[in-house]
Parts: C-alpha cells; structure tokens; sequence
C-alpha cells in the first residue's frame, strides 16, 4: 500500500520536473503570468489612485456680463470642488470645447441675470453636460448642481440679511434639511476599492485559464501528449496532477500577493475574515484552471480552445456585474452570468469584503465555483482519450 | 536610365504589390483561426455587449426603509422617493439592524432612516432634520441611483419647508416661492439624452473591438508564419532591399486595410443604427476618420507582432491588454484624473485617439474639422509604426539570408 502511494508520487514528482523545465525554456510562461500580474497590479492601483472624480471641467457661458454675474463667477471658481476650466460669453465655443472633449459641462448664466436679481425675480440658469462620457458628465453634473446652490444660497441669505436675521437662523431656513450619507465599507465613495478588487483577481482567473489550455494544447499540437501520459501510466489523475500542480502553486502565490497587496498594503477594506476571501479566490482559480481543462477536452486544438476561451473569458468581466449590476439585465443574460467563475468571486468578495456576512451567504457561490471542477472531471475521459491518441487530433 | 526602364521599374513595384497583397488575402482567408478572430469575434461582440446592456439604465433598486418617526412627513418623503424610476420601497424594517441584515443579504442595496425627532425638527422653526442614508458600494450604479434620486426627493421637500416656514413667518406666499426658487434651472443632458449605459459604453466598445481583434489576428498570422518558417513577412522581392521592404510591407498592410476598413465601416458607420445607440454624426466625415484609424492600428498590430514567435502563444500574452488599452484610454476613467505616465503610454495606442475621436464625432456630433487632433494623430502613429516595421523587416530580411534571424 504504502509503496503504491510512495510510487504515485514518485510519478507526479517527475511530470512536475518535466513540466517547470518546459516552464522555464520559454519566457511565456512568467512574462504572461507573473509579468502580466505585476504590471497590471501597478497599473490600476496607480491609475485609479485617486479612487473618486471630484471636479471635472467645465464652461461658464456669461450672457449677462455684468459685474454681479462676474462676481459670482469668481466665486464659483474659489470653491474647490469646482473646476471652471474656461469663461466665455459665446455658447457655440463652449459647445465647441465639448465637442472636441475639454469639457464635461456647460453652465449658463443668462442675459437679465443682474436684472432679474435686482428686480427679485427668478433668474433662470441652464446647464447642460455630456452622457458619452459617463463618469466625467455625472461628476460635472453634480458639479453643476453645487453652483446652482451656491447661486441660490448667496441670494437667500442676501435678502435675509436685509430683513435684519442672524446668519445662525438664516442657515436653518436655508437648510432645514440634510442628509447624512453612509457608504457602505467604503466611506470614501472609492471606485478604485472594488473595481480593483474585481479586475485584478479576474485578470489572474484569465491567465490561469489561457496558460491551462495552452499547456495541454501544447502537448497535442507537438504530439508529445503521448509520452506525458506514458510517464502517469496513462492514468488521467496523475498526470494532471503532475502537469498542473507548479502553476497552480504560481498562480496560488501570485493570487496571495494580490490579496496582500490590495487588503493589507494599499488598505481596502475586508469586513470579514481575510483566510475566506483568500479561499475563495483559491476556488477560483480552481474554476478557472478547470474551464480551461473543460476547453481543451471538448475542442482538442490549441488555437479553437484558445480562441473559444477568449471570447468566453472576457464576457465574465461585463456579466460578474461590478460595474452594471446583474439587477438589471435581460433575466436570461442574468441566469447566463452564473457560468461566469468570476461573477461567483465577485459575489463572494462583496460578501465577505464589503457586507462582511455571515459565511453562509457565501457557500452557494463557493460549492458553485467547485461545480465548475466537476464538470471538467465528468468530461476528463474524454480528454484522456484524445491524450493518448494524440496523432489523431493534432492536426488542423 | 531612360524613361522606359524608370516606367517599367515602377509597373513592377505595383505588380509585387500586389502580388503580396493577394497573397496576404489568400493567408487571411484559408485560416479558420484568423476567421474566426477578424470576422466572427468583431461581427458578434457588438450584439453580445448590446444584449448584456439592453436594459441600458438600472431602475427599481431595492430599498429598506426605518421609519422611526411614524409621522406624516416621513411617509410622504417616501412616497415621493418611490415614484422616482430609480428605487423601489421593498422592505419596512423596525430597527437599523434588521435593515443591516436586508442590506448584508443583498436582499436591498440601500437604506433610508428616519430618526424620532425627525417631524418634531421639521415642526420647529429653527430646527434641522436629518435623514440617514446607507448605500450599498459594491457598485457605482447602486450608489449613484439610490444617493442622486433621494437628494433630488430631498431638495423638492426642502424647498416646501422652506416656503411653509417663510409662510409662518408672515410672509406672503409669493414671496416665498421667489425667494426659495430664486435660482430655478433647467438641466439638458447634451448628445445622448437617455443617458444609458449602452450609449456610453459600446461606442468605446466597437472601437476596441477593432484595434484588439487586429492585434491578435496579425499576431497570429505572423505567430504561423515564424513557426512554419515561411519566410514570406520578410522574404524580400526585387533586387534593391530597401524598395523591397517597402513592397512586402505596403502588400500586407494592404490587404488588412481593405479587410479592416470594411469591418470599420460596418462597426462604426452602421452598427450604431442598428443596434439603436446614438448616431448623430456625419457618415461620411466617421468613413474618412477611419482611414487614419485602420492604418494606425494595422501598422501597430504589425509592430507588437515581431515579438509573437508562435501562431498560439500571441493570444496568450495579448488577452490582458484589451482590459488596460480600454481603461488606458480615459474612456470609463476620466483621463483629467490620470497620472501622467499612463498618459502617455496612451498616446502610444491608436485605440485612444480612435475611442475619443469617434466617441466625439458620432455620440455628440463634432466634424472632422472639431477632431484633428486625434486625426492628426492617427495619422503620425500609423507613419511612426510604418517605420518602425519597416526597419525591422530591413533588418530581419537581412538576416535571414545569413541565416542569424533571431526573430523566426
């Protein structure tokens, strides 16, 4: 018994040794894992480094041009949550600067503005922000929104004062009513904290993927699969263990890294437990690893899984829901985007993360993430086959 | 060297064109891998990112509400809040952790409390009430729904306080409403007015489509090449070398140029009609910014392939890139907000000139004339990358009669 097991592993130990000098003849395998996986976690933690918009700029169009609508202007562009990035009296140049991209907003003060003060009539205010730009055009649009008040509230508290109030009882009138904003584990309104999240761990998943299909493929397109076979006894289990256990141990050490980086160097929050949404991605990765295997079996050429894996992958990052919510899809694109793994992440990481649920919430998107292997391991006799036999297969 | 052999040299440099422009055609078309890629992946994704985003805008989110206050003016605070498109009131929970458990459950994705003292501040005249509001962040489109849809429900309650305290105080209601009212104004949402996820995405979106089916198509063209060791990306026709390059290179591009501005004009020209996202721009002013485009990408796509050595290995290094060029654009993240090293590693990519430059002519309507930037940009990189492809076809042809080519 003992010897048959000692003999197992001698065998799984020698696929592996077979497997990292394949690894390491060819730059592939660690520039499109680990090099991939460093430059995409400095790229995003440093481009979404401020994590929220706060002001995009925007255009004054001053119709009225007087001295009270310049004095407003001036003090529109000393607040600091408002960027004025150009004063005209034109509205085609302001539409122009939009046009071309310069702007997200434009702000009308109209003619008879000074008037209408004086006059205490209404004086109408107009603006206008663009939607092909979403995050920009909303940050604008609020933006807008903060000058409409501050045009409000300088006028109130004007025609108050004249009525001899204090400046403590004309804020109550001005402000009778306030909301107190809560964003859930993430006080900062921060973007960066789950779309970081989200991409990094599913760029590893897309990798883990692409490199399972391409090391097996590899063997069929070169009709080597044989002679790896040959060295598990052509039993199935040996050899996968043998073949994918290395990457798996880079993949479980590059996801590691990952979770290090984001919770406990830059500091995202985890309301949960860190071992869970570690072990988590773990599944993950196992379900990505299994796609792939699942890829290959049912198309036995290299190039079809790979392109087929492809077009499949890059789906999971719209359907796993995190920057458009599945709440809001088509029901059948929503019952589809639980064949996505990184949707079943994703919702584990919301969990555990950001809600910090009990683990129960959890297990569904867990045992999920595990079906993903089964199914591979019910279609594996298939793609025994095809190893063995691989003179048959590896043609075009 | 007469007139006739001058005239002769050039017929031929046509003839080895295009000569190597329908051999290039041939490759493209007896490959079931680069079909597959150029003309099934690009004619499908636009439909797929349409039906994924047919909804185009999230409505109904579901919301807990904690009404400590029992009063009137809470409940209609609530009842304007669920006549917005935006929330629905699902839950009513008695206490904040019941709500915190709705929310954990992502049964809702948001909750609005209501303090005790809530009517009783209202009803003073100095007083100052507040509302809490917890929304979920597990998502932007959650939090932007629920958070600007209660602000706009608070503002319009706000403004009926204000004119019912003024009133108290014994001014006449006219008054009052031109004194809370004194700035109204109209808001306009230029260019695409429904606002929808769809509109803004799958403009940037087709755009992509483009430059990345490119990038792994021609990756995987050169990728067969190399590993068959056919020679013919830098076997050199003619006797000068430097003509020669000019011929082979200009043949290729070509042939993806004639292919690529085809799939162009479907995706960019007609694809929008027909997936009902807005077009506003001129047709024709789209068709000749794409000439630029194409060129830009093919002769980018040709660069990045020197480094693809097998015809499977270019799929796997250039899959990531598609999620870095889209955010690398300043598309979805507004490029005011980028450190200025990503800027300019994305001057590098035709991709951003190309998202921008037709994000702006066909989602807001700006000419060509209002987009020369990027069309003059366009039109740098496609030169740059045709000269650097075209050394590097200098050099690899050169080797390769010595026998040294490190790059087959």
């Amino acid at each position: 018994m003992l010897s048959k097991i000692l003999y197992i592993v001698q065998k799984i130990w020698l696929i592996m040794l077979r497997e990292l000098k394949r690894m390491f003849a060819r730059p592939l395998y660690i520039v499109s894992s680990v090099g991939v996986m460093l430059f995409c976690t400095i790229f995003f933690l440093s481009l979404l480094r401020s994590g929220s918009a706060e002001k995009m700029p925007v255009a004054v169009v001053d119709l009225d041009q007087t001295t009270i609508s310049q004095r407003l202007i001036h003090e529109m562009q000393a607040t600091p949550s408002v960027d004025i990035r150009m004063i005209t009296n034109d509205y085609s140049e302001a539409r122009d600067a939009m046009q071309k991209g310069k702007i997200y907003g434009i702000f009308i003060i109209n003619e008879g503005f000074y008037q209408d003060l004086a006059s205490f009539k209404r004086p109408q205010l107009d603006f206008y922000m663009t939607n092909a730009y979403m995050l920009g055009g909303n940050t604008a649009y609020k933006q807008m929104l903060t000058m409409v008040n501050l045009v409000s509230g300088a006028f109130q508290r004007e025609v108050l004062r004249k009525k001899g109030m204090t400046d403590e009882i004309i804020m109550h009138r001005i402000q009778p009513l306030a909301i107190e904003s809560h964003m859930i584990a993430n006080p900062w309104a921060n973007y960066s904290v789950y779309l970081v999240s989200t991409i990094l761990p599913g760029i590893l998943g897309l990798i883990c993927m692409m490199l399972t299909i391409y090391v097996i493929g590899n063997e069929l397109k070169h009709r080597t699969a044989h002679t790896w076979m040959q060295m598990a006894d052509n039993n199935f289990t040996i050899a996968i263990l043998g073949k994918l256990t290395p990457y798996t141990i880079l993949y479980f050490l590059l996801g590691l890294g990952c979770q290090l980086t984001l919770y406990n160097y830059v500091g995202f929050p985890v309301h949960g437990s860190h071992v869970r949404l570690m072990f988590g991605l773990l599944l993950f990765l196992f379900a990505m690893e299994a796609l792939g295997v699942l890829m290959i079996t049912l198309l036995p050429v290299l190039r079809n899984a790979l392109s087929v894996g492809t077009l499949y992958a890059m789906l999971g990052f719209s359907l796993s829901g995190f920057t458009y919510p599945n709440m809001a899809m088509l029901t059948p694109v929503r019952a589809l985007s639980y064949l996505e793994p990184l949707r079943h992440y994703y919702l584990i990481y919301v969990n555990e993360a950001l809600m910090g649920a009990p683990s129960i919430n959890s297990l569904p998107y867990a045992l999920s993430l595990m079906a993903f292997v089964l199914v591979a391991l019910i279609f594996s006799p298939r793609l025994k086959k095809v190893l063995i036999n691989d003179a048959s297969y590896s043609d075009e | 060297m007469n007139l006739w052999t001058r005239l002769y040299d050039y017929w031929k440099s046509i003839t080895d064109s295009s000569f190597v422009f329908a051999r290039e055609l041939r490759r493209i078309f007896t490959d079931p891998g680069v079909i597959l890629i150029f003309f099934v992946a690009t004619l499908a994704y636009p439909f797929i990112y349409k039906v994924m985003y047919w909804n185009e805008r999230i409505a109904n989110i579901p919301v807990a509400v904690v009404d400590l206050s029992h009063s009137v003016e809470s409940r209609d605070f609530l009842h304007k809040w669920n006549a917005t498109p935006d929330v629905r009131l699902t839950h009513t929970c008695a206490s904040m952790a019941e709500a915190e458990e709705l929310l954990r459950n992502q049964k809702v994705h948001g909750i609005i409390y209501f303090p005790q003292d809530y009517a009783y501040q209202l009803a003073d005249p100095l007083g100052k009430a507040h509302i809490s509001l917890y929304c979920d962040m597990s998502s932007f489109l959650y939090m932007k729904g629920v958070y600007l849809s209660c602000n706009m429900v608070m503002l319009e309650s706000m403004r009926n306080i204000q004119i019912d305290r003024y009133e108290d105080m014994g001014y006449d209601k006219e008054f009052a409403w031109a004194l809370v009212q004194d700035a109204p104004y109209t808001e306009t949402a230029l260019f695409t007015p429904t606002g929808g996820y769809a509109s803004f995405l799958i403009p940037a979106i087709l755009v992509l489509i483009l430059h990345q089916t490119m990038l792994m198509g021609i990756g995987m063209l050169a990728g067969t090449a190399r590993e068959e060791e056919d020679k013919t990306i830098y076997r050199i026709i003619g006797k000068r070398r430097s003509l020669g390059v000019m011929r082979l290179v200009s043949g290729r591009a070509l042939a993806y140029f004639v292919v690529y501005y085809a799939l162009a004009a479907i995706l960019l020209g007609f694809m929008p009609r027909l997936l009902g996202i807005p077009h506003i721009g001129d047709i024709g002013d789209i068709l000749r910014f794409n000439v630029p485009y194409i060129l830009a990408c093919v002769f980018f796509a040709m660069t990045i392939s020197i480094f693809v050595h097998e015809r499977e290995s270019g799929l796997v290094l250039l899959i990531s890139t598609s999620l870095v060029f889209f955010f690398l654009a300043g598309v979805s993240w507004p490029k005011e907000m980028m450190p200025d090293i990503w800027k300019s590693l994305a001057y590098l990519l035709p991709y951003t000139f190309g998202a921008h430059g037709f994000i702006h002519m066909n989602s807001m309507g700006a000419t060509l004339e209002q987009v020369e930037w990027e069309y003059v940009a366009l039109w740098q990189q496609a030169l740059w990358y045709f000269i650097v492809y075209s050394i590097f076809t200098y050099v690899a042809s050169k080797w390769s009669e010595k026998k040294l080519n490190p790059f087959s």
